[in-house]
């Protein structure tokens, strides 16, 4: 451990700060001064050389653990990015691959509380043993208490509107005379035991806000056995309370929420009549909107997270669990579904109809990010050789192995849960069946037991030799991107980038540059130094050589690098402002078009010239005739011809070559029409916007560094199949698709995230499952040939109510967000924003018709699990990409980044985290500061605080012109807030409270994947505008605030319901 | 007075140096005066001139010629009648009367400028003013010459290595001053930019398209708005420039020799061969089109009109993109006469026309294509025969990169001093002449210029309608064979006492190695010979070696141009109408016929020109037809004759080193023979010299005598081989070995196996069914004389 410490970083570290388990990974080995000055910025996040190999090498020696008849464990057992804490802090997060870096500190930080396991459902499912001892508590009085409190300060919603169980929440118009409020106190607060523990925070942790959660849940507890007649239990309110008596008493357990992400499977899977709730009455309850001011703001569902780690259980006692929040900490055990992570369904039962689908006005949609980073806790994903006869599949659909394959017939044969039909177990996949009717061995195979697995690939599978790992950097050394610093930018990442790949003969490296000519770089050993061979011809394109322009990494690395730090003064002088991008792709293509790989584009200018050119069609948009401009804008979100799509194709279809383009500009480069590239093939956007040499180098390492080092593979086809009754009806995505039933993914990586749509044509039985599952053929990193098979069964419902329930609202965010993103190119901004609020609004009303039919009309009521919906939607409403005062490249970066995100981060790009950090040190060291987040308003902004809001790419500090001017000095190294940079670097100084922000700051980045871009914002200025322009509870010249638009949704669904 | 002096030293020097002074030689030296006659004459009326080929008397005049009144622009010149007293000088040509300006107020009968005195026919002007073209800073440095050189890669490791070593050497002769791009190519050609320190850069172009000249500055950045040269002719203000085009930038591609030494010795170590693929049965893919065009293109437009010359080094055919000349495929053989004929060469008239375009371009910049094609195959000479013959380029045809023919030549163009071959740049060549004389063209190395004047004649030879021409390279041996119509105009008929004396000046404009501004300026007169009856006057004229020479390129130009031309054919009726015209005999009686000396070895050069590589082109590929015509156009007379009839020259202890009969007979056991047939230097030891070579007599002191005669042949032929370039083959034989076929091929067939008893001991015979030449003059009398 000692050796792993550099030299003069025990100079630096503070042992004491960090709990022992994190200061004992390795230390940040580079010291400051073993770097050059210029270079200080990248320190931020560079790799801890000593520190190990990068995240899936360390994988591989953890490989030789798996189980003997599947074969040895994926090599690549991936985990977050470790960005890495700038040098001044050399007592660095781990970085030591599979344990992850942060992880063990949480779970370290869990388990000594006792009160968990005793106070949650997870020790007691669903049962009331909690007691009851606060059930006298529970008047409305001391709930508005506990909501006055956040109010008053505290940044946190009220616990309960997240983790209350009941699947009704009830706002209602301001009626504050309403008498009903007080009226049945004891009824909403139905079956909450179960999850107590998972919202609110271990009452253990002395952390602020926290104890009130926990004094609200425990006073829930009791409530079950209370809560006999309304087990529906109404949800907070904050005028009135809504009464349930309508449900049925079925019992307590079938109140366990679909929150309870621990539970063991309770009852509520099961079919259950639904009966109606009945509402409190409020027949007046909007005719006196004109006085919303009576709501309650604080009382309004909003987000809140806990920071609890939840373990989760697929499945058990062959039920199905809904996943917990796709933003929350939790373990997966996979036990026969596979990770939430993995796939994750807009609803977690399935209609058995296709008009049942109709009636909800949710869509059914699948949300696949096949190759997600486990969390390390996790068991790896298993690796099944069948050897040469390849992994068993059905030979109707050709579905693959799984758990929900039924062995009949002694085991002789299997019926596949896709389409039904019975097949022949192949002689050497006999085994009998047990007692309880499935194979004996059963638990031996995961296959046969886990909801993923990896088989490997025969012959069958390739079409060639698994292709080996290419990576082709191409560089812009136009004008504009010297003077920038964006080469010298790229360069510098790149050099240091390749450090981390894998030195092996299989790992090929190619680089070229490019302004109006291309140029490539022969980096062959045997030559004294590189030679640069200039393509001149952009109009027709061809590559220079037939070898040596990719070349393994192990022979070149010298070279390379030698390269990197000669490129930015080799062009200098360089006077050409245009820069050929569509014909440098297509150049690099050729180079890549016998292997296939990675190519990585740098690009600063618009591409101005060559195949594929673009024109500045913004300027043009704004001379040419304003109102038929606005009218015909969203077209300008459009590519601009189909050049670059029809080469994307190419180099999709035929070549596997996935393009990755980092976007290093300070003016328009028609993000809508180069988007396509990286679109088709599978690959990613970087959007530095403007681009600042200073603060954006470091983030730009970093998204490079996780770009190539990340888990990924080559060359894939997905598709997924489903049970007969439903069909595949859409992909959607970063892929390419040739025919209608599988994607083709040139690259593939663990943050990519496929949607996919499904519809019925058939109906289900009731008390069936349906089943889901995704194949992705890949080639590894090492070019072993995979086929990773991820199976989803659900229970299907004829129960509108249960669907409801059942509800995922993340990924129906996320759905929407896609549909959003979708129809902003082909349609006008005002008709999005009405589709986005129509989508909310139907399912509102459809609960409030169909579910609620009991309540007055006057109650805007919220089914449980969607009860967010509002907000979200107000949010995407407000985001950048449906603002119209959006740059073009701006909202179509937002599309086009939305179109792969993951369910995890769509949460946040829609409705960002905001905390306070002038306080960080007031609260305490262990506390988890990433849940006391505080509502997008700018209520909650003083002047003397400094505030960090993230949305998993920007990082904005907001710092009011109050400011203590010692805070500042000790954050920002500045005396007074005039003296805060335009372009900024988080530093770290030597305080605690820079210390505790650059924790806070990095565990940011560790569950965003993202190095974050930061930016300061001040009041007043401009930039504070950007920060406010996040504040989407606000109201703004673009919107309505969240409380108006309440109102707003309640009146539709209204005038829907006339 | 002044206007007969300059016949007499012509003549008079003509009779030691067969060039004489002037340099110029004709096939007629007394003319007749109408067009009739001259058709009877059947030699054609022309002169074969060496523009500039040096001579140690020549008179360099450092100021500007005297210009007659356009349209003539006659120079002054000592056929002019001067009136000293008035200061008038009456042009030859036009007649016009000029007055000398006033720097010659001086001139009287006493003081006489320069380029009047009778004995300078022939004088040079170094013009100042054209150097600085207005402009006195730019004079001082003079435009360096500039050498790029384009590479084929698509050869293999071994001659590769030769390639290498001789371009190192190349590099090591260039002068300081001189200014050196590369390009290379295979598949793709590569433009190095020598001037790029950070690394080794090259521009790459793909070898299928053809690049325009535009296209290819636009892509290497040279390409300045509004600095695009004019096209056209450079005259003097492209010399403004001073061989640096303004866009400066071009000195990344062409750097001083002294400046890139280095940066291109590392190059050579690094350069490989083609890396591309070449699929079994398929030749190399290999750009030559594309990379002449690259070159072209970049000199173009970085260098109007200053000296430049493209080396090409080629080792195969083009078989990509613009001038390709076969297919990939190897089962298709590349073309061959057989082919040509019959128009089964698929890609020999786009290459030739492709070659074409290249030669205007280049012609239009006054750069100069070289080319050195060293292969077992052919590479496309053919084809690219109008390139280099229309820009006065050098070619050199050799079977390998190793081979002593490539290796001398290449040396000897970068060589300085005596061993120079003068190379000098931007020619251009004005010819005026008396008014009864039109201009047909010119068969050689240069250009039309499409200038008509009123000296052209409607019908064309070679390159006509045209009073100028360009020849943008040009040495000391260069010679140019200018075709003459005679048609004798109203006026001059009228004129009362016509004129017994006819004047032709020639005038070239050029710069030499050294990059001065020049101007050669000859001025010749010849006597007309009046009527029809003064055949005697003709016959003293004629010049048999000239006229063997002009009517062997006017056969070559005949069979090039017009299809189904038999050549013999044509040449035995020219032969026998010439015969029939000047020999005396009585009809049809053979054995009457006499004709004068003048003519006697005459029928023997058509003769063996029947028999040579020319006319008999079937033993040879098109490439090497291409480059012996090439050659044989280029070349001065003596030399030319070489070619058509070689010299043998015998070595024996019997006596002295003599000439010897081109004759079968010539070939004897103790002889050794040294045969020169321009292309090819022949030693041929006897049977019995063999021998004795063989068992190392020469070795033995007491046999120094053999071992000199041994020697002697190889000094001779080291001398002919030192001077000429190309460097000629050389092959060492014996009597009755393989490699004799190179002597036997050229000796009159007076033994063949049909009269083998005949022959006497030692001596050795023919294996061939051609006539001897005793049998062709038989016909040829018995011809001549028919009535």
């Amino acid at each position: 451990m000692a050796s792993s410490f550099s030299p003069g970083g025990p100079s630096r570290p503070r042992p004491g700060y960090y709990p022992p388990s994190i200061a004992n990974p390795s230390p940040n080995p580079s010291p400051a001064s073993s770097l050059p000055g210029t270079m200080q910025n990248l320190q931020i996040g560079r790799p801890s050389a000593p520190s190990g190999p990068p995240p899936f090498l360390s994988g591989i020696s953890a490989s030789a653990s798996g189980g003997s008849r599947p074969g040895p464990p994926p090599q690549s057992l991936p985990t977050r990015p470790q960005f890495q804490q700038p040098p001044a802090m050399s007592n660095g997060p781990p970085s030591i691959g599979v344990s992850g870096p942060r992880f063990p500190t949480q779970a370290t930080l869990r388990e000594p509380t006792p009160t968990i396991p005793t106070q949650g459902s997870r020790a007691v499912p669903g049962s009331s043993s909690a007691g009851s001892p606060a059930n006298d508590l529970v008047p409305p009085s001391i709930y508005n208490s506990s909501f006055s409190a956040p109010a008053a300060g505290v940044p946190m919603a009220p616990p309960s509107l997240v983790s209350s169980p009941p699947q009704l929440h009830s706002l209602m118009g301001g009626q504050p005379s309403h008498p009903l409020a007080g009226g049945s106190p004891s009824q909403p607060l139905a079956g909450g035991p179960p999850s107590q523990p998972l919202m609110g925070g271990p009452p253990s942790l002395p952390y602020m806000g926290q104890p009130q959660m926990v004094q609200y849940s425990g006073m829930r507890q009791p409530l079950p056995p209370s809560g006999a007649a309304p087990p529906f239990g109404s949800p907070p309110v904050w005028q009135q309370q809504q009464p349930r008596p309508g449900v049925a008493p079925v019992s307590s357990m079938v109140q366990a929420p679909p929150q309870m992400f621990g539970a063991p499977p309770s009852p509520f899977t099961q079919p259950r009549p639904l009966t109606p709730p009945v509402m409190g009455n409020s027949p007046l309850a909007w005719s006196h909107s004109s006085t919303p001011s009576t709501i309650d703001p604080n009382q309004i569902p909003r987000p809140m997270v806990d920071s609890s780690v939840i373990v989760f259980n697929t499945r058990q006692g062959n039920q199905v669990n809904s996943p917990p929040p796709a933003t929350s900490d939790f373990i997966v055990k996979d036990t026969g579904n596979c990770s939430p992570r993995l796939m994750r369904c807009t609803m977690n039962q399935i209609p058995c109809s296709g008009d049942l689908l109709s009636t909800s006005s949710m869509p059914l949609a699948l949300l696949v990010q096949p190759m997600a980073i486990p969390n390390p806790d996790e068991e790896p994903i298993q690796v099944v050789d069948f050897g040469e006869i390849g992994p068993i599949r059905c030979s109707r659909c050709k579905g693959y192995i799984n758990p929900f394959m039924k062995f009949v017939d002694q085991g002789k044969r299997f019926i596949c849960n896709l389409c039904g039909y019975s097949n022949e177990t192949p002689r050497d996949y006999y085994m009998n069946l047990g007692p309880d009717g499935r194979r004996r061995d059963a638990e031996e195979r995961p296959e046969l037991c886990r909801g993923t697995v990896e088989f490997v690939a025969t012959k069958e599978y390739m079409v060639r030799d698994p292709m080996p790992a290419v990576f082709f950097f191409l560089v812009d050394v136009s004008m504009n991107s010297i003077r920038t610093g964006a080469t010298a930018a790229a360069c510098g990442a790149i050099s240091q980038a390749i450090a981390d790949l894998p030195e092996g003969p299989r790992t090929l490296v190619g680089i070229a540059t490019f302004d109006s000519a291309i140029h490539f770089y022969n980096l062959k050993r045997a030559l004294q130094q590189p030679l640069m061979l200039v393509v001149p011809d952009i109009q027709d394109v061809y590559t220079p050589l037939h070898t040596d322009l990719i070349v393994p990494v192990a022979e070149c690395r010298q070279h390379l690098e030698q390269l990197l730090e000669s490129i930015p003064s080799m062009f200098e002088t360089n006077k050409v402002a245009d820069s050929a991008f569509g014909a440098a792709i297509k150049a690099a293509f050729l180079a890549l078009k016998p292997t296939g790989g990675k190519l990585l584009v740098f690009q600063s200018v618009l591409p101005s010239i060559g195949t594929g050119s673009l024109s500045s069609r913004e300027a043009e948009g704004r001379t040419t005739n304003v109102s038929s401009g606005e009218k015909e804008a969203h077209k300008l979100l459009q590519p601009a011809d189909m050049t670059l799509k029809t080469m994307a194709i190419e180099f999709a279809e035929h070549q596997q070559v996935c393009v990755d383009v980092f976007i290093t500009t300070q003016a328009f480069v028609d993000m809508a029409s180069i988007s396509v590239v990286p679109r088709t093939t599978g690959g990613q956007v970087y959007y530095y916007y403007p681009f600042s040499a200073l603060s954006d180098t470091a983030k730009l390492y970093n998204d490079l560094r996780w770009n190539i080092s990340r888990p990924q593979g080559f060359e894939a086809v997905m598709r997924v199949r489903c049970s007969q009754g439903i069909q595949v009806q859409e992909y959607s995505g970063n892929f390419c698709k040739r025919i209608p039933t599988d994607i083709d993914l040139p690259g593939i990586d663990c943050d990519k995230s496929i949607m996919v749509s499904f519809k019925h044509d058939d109906k289900f039985q009731e008390g069936s499952e349906c089943a889901f599952q995704c194949a992705l053929l890949y080639t590894t990193i090492y070019g072993q040939r995979r086929i990773r098979v991820s199976n989803l069964s659900l229970p299907c419902t004829t129960m509108l109510g249960t669907l409801f329930r059942s509800a995922d609202l993340d990924s129906l965010l996320t759905c929407f967000l896609r549909q959003a993103a979708t129809a902003i190119p082909t349609s006008p901004l005002s008709q999005v924003r009405e589709q986005i609020m129509n989508l909310c609004v139907n399912i509102l009303h459809s609960y409030r018709k169909f579910c609620a039919t009991v309540s007055t009309p006057g109650q805007l009521i919220l089914p449980e699990s969607v009860k967010l919906l509002p907000l979200y939607t107000l949010a995407l409403s407000k985001s950048t990409g449906l603002r119209n005062d959006g740059r073009l490249d701006e909202r179509s970066y937002w599309a086009n980044h939305v179109a792969s995100l993951s369910v995890s981060l769509a949460v946040p790009w829609v409705y960002p985290r905001m905390i306070s950090i002038h306080d960080l040190t007031s609260k305490e060291n262990n506390d988890p500061i990433l849940s006391s987040i505080l509502p997008l308003s700018s209520a909650n902004l003083n002047d003397d605080g400094i505030y960090l809001l993230e949305n998993g790419e920007d990082c904005l500090f907001y710092v009011g012109n109050m400011v203590n001017s010692e805070i500042l000095q000790q954050i920002f190294g500045v005396t007074s807030v005039d003296g805060l940079p335009t372009q900024f670097v988080l530093q770290q100084y030597e305080n605690t409270f820079s210390k505790i922000l650059n924790d806070v700051v990095n565990e940011i980045r560790r569950q965003r994947c993202s190095f974050l871009r930061m930016r300061l914002c001040r009041k007043g200025d401009p930039s504070g505008m950007l920060f406010l322009s996040n504040m989407v509870e606000d109201k703004s010249p673009g919107g309505l605030s969240y409380m108006e638009f309440l109102v707003h949704v309640h009146r539709q669904i209204q005038t829907k319901m006339e | 007075m002044a206007e007969m002096a300059g016949g007499a030293p012509a003549t008079e020097v003509a009779a030691s140096d067969p060039d004489g002074f002037d340099g110029v030689r004709m096939t007629w030296n007394a003319w007749p005066r109408s067009k009739i006659e001259a058709s009877k004459c059947v030699i054609p009326v022309a002169a074969s001139i060496s523009p500039i080929r040096s001579f140690p008397d020549l008179v360099v005049l450092p100021y500007s010629p005297l210009r007659c009144k356009p349209p003539c622009s006659a120079v002054l010149n000592p056929f002019c009648r001067v009136d000293f007293p008035s200061r008038i000088w009456i042009c030859p040509f036009c007649f016009s009367r000029n007055h000398f300006p006033h720097h010659y107020a001086a001139i009287s009968e006493s003081n006489v400028p320069g380029e009047l005195y009778p004995q300078c026919s022939t004088v040079e002007y170094a013009i100042p003013a054209l150097v600085s073209g207005g402009d006195p800073s730019a004079a001082p440095s003079l435009p360096p010459p500039i050498f790029l050189f384009v590479i084929d890669t698509c050869v293999i490791e071994e001659e590769f290595g030769f390639v290498k070593s001789a371009m190192r050497r190349a590099i090591g002769l260039i002068p300081e001053n001189a200014l050196v791009g590369l390009i290379t190519y295979g598949t793709q050609v590569q433009l190095h930019e020598l001037g790029f320190s950070e690394l080794s850069k090259l521009y790459v172009f793909r070898g299928t398209k053809e690049i325009s000249k535009e296209l290819i500055l636009d892509q290497v950045g040279l390409s300045a708005p509004g600095s695009a040269p004019t096209p056209g002719f450079p005259k003097g203000g492209m010399l403004q420039a001073n061989g640096l085009h303004p866009a400066v930038s071009i000195n990344r591609f062409l750097l001083p020799a002294s400046d890139c030494e280095y940066t291109l010795n590392a190059l050579l170590d690094e350069l490989q061969i083609d890396q591309w693929p070449v699929e079994a049965g398929n030749r190399a893919r290999r750009c030559t089109g594309v990379a002449l065009s690259v070159a072209a293109g970049l000199l173009g437009t970085c260098l109007p009109g200053t000296g430049a010359r493209i080396v090409a080094l080629v080792g195969g055919p083009c078989t990509e993109g613009p001038g390709m000349i076969v297919s990939k495929d190897l089962s298709q053989p590349v073309r061959s006469h057989k082919d040509l004929d019959k128009d089964a060469a698929p890609h020999f008239h786009k290459a030739v026309k492709f070659y074409d375009n290249l030669a205007k371009q280049l012609v239009n910049q006054g750069h100069v294509l070289d080319l050195f094609a060293s292969a077992l195959d052919q590479v496309g000479v053919a084809e690219m025969k109008v390139a280099v013959e229309r820009t006065g380029g050098l070619v050199v045809l050799a079977e390998s990169f190793g081979h002593p023919v490539f290796k001398d030549s290449f040396k000897r163009i970068f060589e300085s001093g005596e061993q120079s071959l003068g190379l000098s740049f931007n020619g251009t060549h004005e010819i005026n002449c008396s008014k009864e004389i039109k201009i047909q063209g010119i068969i050689g190395p240069c250009t039309s210029l499409e200038k008509k004047g009123a000296f052209c004649s409607d019908t064309v030879i070679g390159q006509g309608n045209t009073t100028v021409w360009k020849i943008c390279g040009l040495d000391r041996s260069t010679c140019l064979t200018v075709f003459f119509d005679i048609s004798p105009s109203e006026r001059s008929s009228q004129s009362g006492i016509p004129n017994p004396q006819l004047y032709i000046q020639f005038l070239t404009n050029y710069q030499n190695s050294e990059g001065q501004i020049r101007l050669r300026v000859t001025t010749i007169t010849r006597r007309w010979v009046e009527g029809s009856t003064n055949t005697a006057e003709l016959v003293d004229g004629f010049d048999q070696e000239t006229a063997a020479v002009v009517l062997a390129r006017y056969v070559s130009f005949k069979m090039e141009m017009e299809e189904e031309f038999d050549a013999t054919r044509w040449l035995d009726r020219t032969l026998i109408r010439l015969c029939s015209r000047f020999g005396d005999y009585r009809k049809d009686e053979p054995s009457s016929f006499i004709i004068n000396p003048n003519f006697s070895i005459f029928p023997q050069f058509m003769f063996n020109l029947r028999r040579s590589q020319f006319v008999q082109v079937f033993n040879n590929s098109p490439d090497e037809t291409a480059y012996f015509r090439i050659l044989l156009n280029r070349e001065s007379i003596t030399n030319s004759v070489v070619m058509i009839q070689p010299s043998l020259i015998s070595y024996s202890f019997a006596a002295p080193p003599s000439p010897a009969l081109l004759d079968v007979a010539s070939i004897a056991a103790d002889r050794i023979l040294l045969l020169d047939a321009y292309f090819s230097v022949v030693i041929f030891h006897g049977t019995t010299i063999a021998q004795w070579r063989n068992m190392g007599y020469q070795n033995q002191p007491e046999h120094q005598a053999f071992s000199l005669l041994l020697q002697a042949p190889h000094d001779d032929a080291q001398m002919i081989i030192r001077d000429r370039f190309p460097a000629p083959r050389l092959v060492v034989c014996d009597q009755h070995g393989s490699q004799a076929r190179f002597l036997l091929a050229k000796l009159n067939p007076s033994a063949t196996y049909n009269s083998a008893h005949e022959v006497a001991p030692g001596s050795d015979i023919i294996f061939t069914d051609d006539a001897s030449l005793q049998v062709f003059c038989e016909h040829l009398q018995r011809l001549a004389v028919q009535s």
